[in-house]
C-alpha cells in the first residue's frame, strides 16, 4: 500500500492507484479532461499537472497516468504545476471557439469550468482557428467538431468500452477528427453516453438543445423504468417538461452509464394528449367526484357479483408503493383476486425469480464483469436489459466464454458487443467447478425443470424481469396469492375489473366490465372505463422499484406534474377570448393546467378509506417498512435478507 | 474491384498476421498500388480482408502520411517542413518546388506527374533541406538540384 503526501496531506491508497485517484480520495480534485474513471488511460490531455518535490520522480508529472508510490511529495498548487495547466488550457483554447453563449454544453461544460479555473482569459495567440465540417449523426445527437479538444474520450467509450465500430478517430496531428466513415446516424445503442462523456460541446443531445440552461433544469435522483435493469438516471426538467436524461453512477447497478432507450425514449411523459384529467363517464369531472365514483361501482359490483368476480389489476409499471397497496385494496374489498400480471407465462418467471433468488446466488452487475463463464439463456439481451450487454463484455474482454443458450439467431441489427458460441442446452456450458459462472435468463420460456437445472448448478443467477417492477410483483404475488389476469379472464371467473396502471391486451377486457381505470397513459381500459383517475409518472412521483436482482432502488419525484409549458393550449391563458396569445399565462392561478395527476398509490389509500378501510399514510407497511428510509442517492438494498417472515420457499 | 489474384495475396497475407490490424498497412499499400490512391471502394475491400469496419480502416489510412485518400499523380513529392530543414531554408526550396511544377501545396501538376505535398521530419536532418519524390529521398537539396532531380524523375517514369 503506496504511502504518499499530497498538499501536506498523508494518503494511504491500494497499489496500482494514480496520483489524480489518490488526490480525490482525499477531496483535493486536479484539473483533467481526458481521464475517466470508467476508461482506460490516455494521458492525452496534459491538464492533469502536478509537481512532484520529492520521492522516486521529480518535477512535473501527468498526475492520471503516475502511479502512486512510496515516499511521494505532491503538489498540486506548485506556480509551476499552475502555470502548466494554464498554458495547455492557453493551447486548448486556440482552436476552440469563444461562443459559449450559443453553445448548448454551456453551464455543464468541463472545459468552460477548467478555463475559468486555470485563470486563462486573454488570447495571444494570433493565427486562425483550425475548424472542421461537422457530420450528421442522427435523430439524437448533434455534432460540433470545432469544440473537440482531442481527450479521446469518445473513442475510448464508444469502441473500447461499448463495442462500437461505426465511431471513431481519424486524421493526425492538428487534423485529428472524432466522427464516422460516413455521415449517418450511431449504430451503438449506447451512443447517447458521447453527450455525458464528451468534456465540451462537441456532442449535444439533439433532442433537448437550447431548452433550457443546467442551472435552469429542476432534477433529482431516478431509476430508469424501462427495463427490469434499473439503471440509474437523472432528468432534468424545464417547466414541467422533461428537457433530456443523463446516466447517474451507481456502481452496482450501472457503472456510470445508461442505454439510448433510458435517455431518448421521453417524449411520453411530455405528451401533451397524456390523460390529465379525472373523467366520469366520458366528462371531465373533479378528482374527488372520480374516486367517489369508483368506490361506489366497487361495492354495487361487489353486492351484484360478489367480490370474487372482481380483480384489481396492475402491471410492472406500478411502483412498490402502488402495489403493495394494490394488495391492501383487494383485501379490504374482501376477497376480490389481485393481479400484479396481465400473461400468465410472465407471472410464472417473476413469481419463478422470486421464488428462486437469494442473496447468495443473484448475480449482480460486478458478479457478471467477473465472471469467467457466462451462459445467455433464450433471451434477448438488447431488449430485455442493454446495460448488461455491456458488463458481459467486460468479462468477455478478460477473457470469460460466453455462450448463447437455445437462442433465437439474433438479428443483425442487435450485433452484440461480444463474441459467443451458440450451444443448444446448457449442459454444454463448461461452468468448471461452479466458480465465476453466470446464467443470463430472459423473462419469457422457463419451465420448471429448466428452473431446478438453473438453481442447482453452481452458477449465479441472472433472471431478466418483463417489466422495470416486475421482481416487486412476482414477491408481491407470492405474500398476498396474486393471479394472471389472463388466466382468470379465460376461465370466465371474473366479470369486472378496476385498472391500476395495467397493460391489458385489447381482448381481454372485452367481455369483463372495466369498473374504474387509473393511469397516466391512454390504454384500451383508461378509453372503456366510465370512472378514469389520471396518475403521475416515475418522475414526478417518489418511488420504490425493485429490479432484476433484487436490489430496491428509490426514485424521487423530478418535476411537478402538469402540462408543460412549452406549447400550452392558450385555453390556459389569460382568457379563453384571446384566442392566440404568446406569452405564457400571466394571470395567477392556484392549480397547475393538466396538473390534477396523483401518484397511485394514494388514489388507492383514498379509495381503500372510502371502501371502509383504514386511513394509510405510509405506504411501505410490514415487511417492507423496512424500505421506507431507502436512500435515493444511495446504491440501493438488496431485499433478500430484509424481508422478515419471508413466504418464499427456500431453494 | 481487385483482381482475385490480388485478394488472394491480401488474403494470405492478413493469415499470417497475428491480428488482423498489423496487417493493415501493407493490405492498404497493396491497394493503393493497384487504384493508385485509397479510394472509398479500397477502404471497403481493406476494411472485409481484415476484418474491420471501414471507419476502422479509415482511422488507420488517414493516420499514415503515405497513404492517399485522394487522386495523386504518378509520383507524390514530400518535401519536409519541420525543424531541421527549416532551419537551412527549405521554405526556399518549397517555393521553388511550386514555381518550378506551377502548384500549391497538396496538389496535382496538370500532366499528373507530380503531387507536392509538405511532411514532417523525415529522419534525413543531417542531409536538410530534404524531401522524396516516389520511395527515392534527396538531401541537401538546391533549387539546381531539384531542378535535376524533377527532371529525372521525369525520364525514369
Ligand atoms: S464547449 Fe464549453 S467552452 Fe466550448 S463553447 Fe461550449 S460551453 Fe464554451
Ligand atoms: S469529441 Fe469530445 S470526447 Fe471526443 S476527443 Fe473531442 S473533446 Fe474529447
Ligand atoms: S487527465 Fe491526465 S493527461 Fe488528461
Ligand atoms: S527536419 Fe527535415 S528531415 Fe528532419
Amino acid at each position: 500500500m503506496p504511502k504518499l503526501i499530497i498538499d501536506d496531506i498523508p494518503v494511504e491508497v491500494a497499489p496500482g492507484t494514480s496520483v489524480l485517484e489518490a488526490a480525490r480520495s482525499v477531496g483535493i480534485t486536479i484539473p483533467h479532461f481526458c481521464y475517466h474513471p470508467a476508461l482506460a488511460i490516455a494521458a492525452a490531455c496534459r491538464l492533469c499537472a502536478v509537481k512532484l518535490l520529492d520521492g522516486p520522480v521529480k518535477g512535473i508529472q501527468m498526475s492520471c497516468a503516475l502511479p502512486a508510490q512510496d515516499g511521494m511529495v505532491v503538489s498540486t498548487t506548485d506556480p509551476e504545476a499552475l502555470r502548466m495547466r494554464q498554458l495547455v488550457i492557453e493551447w486548448l483554447m486556440m482552436n476552440h471557439p469563444h461562443d459559449c453563449p450559443v453553445c448548448d454544453e454551456g453551464g455543464e461544460c468541463l472545459l468552460q469550468d477548467f478555463t475559468i479555473a486555470g485563470g486563462h482569459s486573454r488570447r495571444r495567440y494570433q493565427g486562425k482557428k483550425r475548424t472542421f465540417q461537422n457530420q450528421y449523426l442522427g435523430e439524437t445527437i448533434h455534432h460540433e467538431m470545432n469544440r473537440c479538444i482531442e481527450c479521446y474520450r469518445c473513442v475510448r467509450f464508444y469502441q473500447d468500452y461499448a463495442g462500437g465500430t461505426d465511431f471513431g478517430v481519424t486524421g493526425s496531428a492538428g487534423r485529428v477528427y472524432f466522427g464516422r466513415f460516413k455521415e449517418g446516424a450511431l449504430e451503438s445503442p449506447f451512443s447517447g453516453n458521447l453527450v455525458d462523456i464528451c468534456p465540451t460541446g462537441v456532442f449535444t443531445d439533439k433532442t433537448g438543445r437550447f431548452r433550457a440552461r443546467y442551472w435552469d433544469y429542476e432534477f433529482a435522483p431516478s431509476v430508469c423504468q424501462h427495463c427490469s435493469v434499473g439503471c440509474n438516471t437523472a432528468p432534468q426538467n424545464f417547466q414541467r417538461e422533461t428537457i433530456k436524461i443523463v446516466g447517474r453512477r451507481n456502481d452496482q447497478v450501472n457503472g456510470w452509464f445508461i442505454c439510448d432507450r433510458a435517455r431518448f425514449d421521453k417524449g411520453y411523459l411530455n405528451d401533451p394528449q397524456r390523460p390529465r384529467e379525472a373523467r366520469l363517464d366520458g366528462a371531465t369531472c373533479g378528482y374527488e367526484d372520480a374516486i367517489d365514483a369508483a368506490a361506489k361501482a366497487i361495492g354495487k359490483f361487489v353486492a351484484q357479483n360478489g367480490a370474487e368476480s372482481l380483480a384489481f389489476v396492475a402491471s410492472s409499471r406500478l411502483s412498490l408503493e402502488g402495489m403493495t397497496l394494490l394488495a391492501q385494496l383487494a383485501r379490504t374489498v374482501d376477497g376480490a383476486r389481485l393481479c400484479y400480471f396481465g400473461d400468465g407465462a410472465e407471472l410464472a418467471g417473476s413469481v419463478a425469480a422470486a421464488r428462486l433468488l437469494h442473496e447468495k446466488n443473484s448475480a449482480y452487475l460486478r458478479d457478471i464483469e467477473k465472471a469467467e463463464c457466462i451462459a445467455l439463456y433464450s433471451l434477448d439481451l438488447m431488449e430485455e436489459g442493454p446495460m448488461l450487454a455491456l458488463a458481459v463484455r467486460k468479462a468477455f474482454l478478460a477473457g470469460a466464454q460466453i455462450y448463447l443458450v437455445d437462442g433465437d439467431p439474433i438479428p443483425a441489427k442487435q450485433k452484440l458487443p461480444f463474441t459467443f458460441t451458440a450451444v443448444a442446452n446448457l449442459d454444454e456450458v463448461p461452468f468448471e467447478g461452479g466458480g465465476r459462472g453466470v446464467v443470463i435468463a430472459g423473462a419469457g420460456k422457463k419451465d420448471a425443470d429448466l428452473l431446478d437445472q438453473l438453481a442447482s448448478g453452481g452458477a449465479k443467477l441472472v433472471m431478466l424481469q418483463p417489466g422495470p417492477n416486475a421482481m416487486a410483483g412476482g414477491l408481491l404475488t407470492l405474500e398476498f396469492g396474486g393471479e394472471a389476469f389472463s388466466e382468470l379472464a379465460s376461465a370466465g371467473k371474473i366479470k369486472g375489473v378496476v385498472c391500476f396502471e395495467a397493460d391489458l391486451p385489447d381482448g381481454l377486457t372485452a367481455d369483463v366490465e372495466v369498473l374504474a381505470c387509473a393511469d397516466w397513459r391512454n390504454s384500451a381500459a383508461a378509453v372503456k372505463a366510465p370512472v378514469f383517475l389520471p396518475t403521475t409518472t416515475w418522475v414526478e412521483s417518489d418511488g420504490t422499484a425493485i429490479n432484476y436482482e433484487g436490489r430496491a432502488q428509490r426514485f424521487r419525484r423530478t418535476r411537478v406534474s402538469g402540462l408543460p409549458l412549452k406549447g400550452l393550449d392558450s385555453k390556459y391563458y389569460g382568457s379563453a377570448a384571446d384566442a392566440a396569445a404568446e406569452h405564457p399565462p400571466r394571470v395567477h392561478r392556484k392549480e397547475i393546467p393538466g396538473g390534477a395527476e396523483r401518484d397511485a398509490w394514494r388514489v388507492m389509500a383514498q379509495l381503500i378509506e372510502r371502501l371502509g378501510g383504514r386511513t394509510i399514510e405510509e405506504p411501505l407497511t410490514g415487511r417492507w417498512s423496512k424500505l421506507k428510509d431507502l436512500d435515493p442517492e444511495g446504491e440501493g438494498v438488496r431485499v433478500f435478507n430484509l424481508l422478515q417472515g419471508d413466504p418464499r420457499t427456500e431453494p | 474491384m481487385i483482381p482475385e489474384s490480388l485478394k488472394k495475396t491480401l488474403e494470405a497475407r492478413v493469415a499470417s498476421a497475428i491480428t488482423a490490424r498489423e496487417a493493415a498497412v501493407d493490405v492498404m499499400k497493396e491497394l493503393q498500388a493497384h487504384y493508385g490512391w485509397l479510394t472509398d471502394e479500397a477502404v471497403g475491400e481493406a476494411a472485409s480482408l481484415l476484418g474491420l469496419s471501414p471507419l476502422q480502416v479509415e482511422e488507420l489510412a488517414t493516420f499514415y502520411e503515405m497513404i492517399y485518400r485522394r487522386p495523386v499523380g504518378k509520383k507524390v513529392i514530400h518535401v519536409c517542413d519541420s525543424i531541421s530543414c527549416w532551419c537551412v531554408d527549405c521554405e526556399g526550396i518549397i517555393e521553388h518546388l511550386k514555381k518550378k511544377l506551377g502548384v500549391g501545396l497538396g496538389e496535382t501538376t496538370a500532366d499528373g506527374m507530380f503531387t507536392l505535398l509538405p511532411c514532417c521530419c523525415m529522419g534525413m536532418c543531417g542531409d536538410g533541406p530534404a524531401m522524396s519524390v516516389g520511395d527515392v529521398p534527396y538531401g541537401k537539396l538546391t533549387p539546381e538540384l531539384v531542378d535535376e532531380i524533377l527532371e529525372m524523375e521525369r525520364q525514369k517514369a
